[in-house]
């Protein structure tokens, strides 16, 4: 389930114990990727319908600021998390491109919605990319048309995971 | 309308009317190309924007273009039908007359590849400036080519 309150052993630190055993760089590295997944300041590449569903994801009743996830300033300067959502036109790829290559590093992309992931209704088009992970490194994908608001939660938590776990190391 | 009664008097020999499927509408043919700037600017005196402007390829012969005029008063709409010849798709602009066939001719252009004489700036207006070929001509064809084409040279 989705709304279902995150463990309590995700929010804490290392143990005492197991930070005298480890080394300094583990130690700062599961700081800086608590730290990290903790605060995606997501940007929104909202291109097409998808991007309604991206409304009610910051709204009060899925609310994705309680997982650090802060819709501020909304500037690629500003944000390690693009959600790409809507079919990216061959005109707008060069967009796409020049907002990803300002956000800082490490940053993480989410793949919203069949135009994005695949090209959807727009597949075979002349003037749609099919699939952004042909320009882009994807982490997570959310499937649908639209994907639901809570699917954009669940996408999230399961970046934080993998954010955690040092599985994903960003771009 | 006697708009169509005076625009017949001026260009006799070369307005058709054809028959309409919208009774608002009036649809003539302009058989003279050459005489569309002329028709325009007596035709913009009463009718004060291009509402649309519509382009149909018939290989082999033509492309048919379609000018839709309108106006405030009435609504009314009074549509040209011209024929270009599908080698050489060249025409008058008549953006200098009526300021809103800008974009429509831009489009036109970008889509069709139909190219307007004095049009104060033809550039592509939808797609991106180096996109390879017209799309909308019937004799396109979406190959993987131009599915993968971004412009940029993206390596991974
Ligand atoms: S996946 Fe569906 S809802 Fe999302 S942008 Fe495409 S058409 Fe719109």
């Amino acid at each position: 389930m989705i709304n279902e309150e995150p463990n309590a052993d995700e929010f804490s630190y290392p143990g005492l114990g197991e930070v005298m055993f480890m080394k300094a760089e583990n130690f700062i590295n599961s700081v800086l990727s608590w730290g990290r997944s903790r605060s995606l300041w997501p940007l929104t590449f909202g291109t097409k319908c998808c991007a309604m569903e991206m409304i009610p994801f910051g709204a009060t009743k899925v609310d994705a600021d309680r997982t650090g996830t802060l819709f501020v300033g909304d500037s690629p300067r500003q944000a390690d998390l693009i959600l790409c959502s809507g079919t990216i036109s061959k005109k707008m790829v060069r967009r796409l491109l020049s907002a990803y290559e300002q956000m800082a590093s490490p940053k993480y992309v989410i793949a919203v919605g069949a135009c994005n992931i695949s090209g959807g209704l727009f597949h075979d088009s002349y003037n749609s990319i099919e699939g952004i992970d042909r320009i882009i490194p994807v982490d997570v994908y959310i499937p649908g048309c639209p994907p639901r608001p809570e699917m954009f939660m669940d996408a999230v938590l399961a970046l934080q995971k993998l954010i955690r776990e040092n599985k994903e190391q960003g771009h | 309308m006697e708009t169509v009664e005076r625009l017949k008097s001026e260009f006799s020999s070369s307005l058709t009317s054809l028959p309409s499927t919208n009774a608002n509408e009036t649809l003539l043919l302009l058989s003279e190309n050459e005489a569309l700037k002329k028709l325009v600017k007596s035709i913009s005196t009463e009718f004060d924007i291009l509402f649309t402007l519509l382009v149909v390829d018939r290989p082999p012969e033509a492309f048919e273009l379609n000018y839709v005029f309108s106006r405030y008063r009435d609504s009314a709409l009074l549509t040209i039908r011209v024929n270009l010849n599908h080698d050489k798709p060249v025409i008058d602009s008549i953006a200098k007359i009526l300021p809103s066939a800008e974009w429509e001719e831009r489009e036109a252009y970008d889509l069709f590849g139909i190219k307007f004489r004095g049009h104060p700036d033809l550039r592509r207006i939808l797609l991106q400036d180096d996109w390879p070929g017209r799309p909308l001509r019937k004799d396109f064809v979406v190959t993987d080519e131009i599915r993968n084409w971004t412009g940029l040279d993206l390596k991974f």
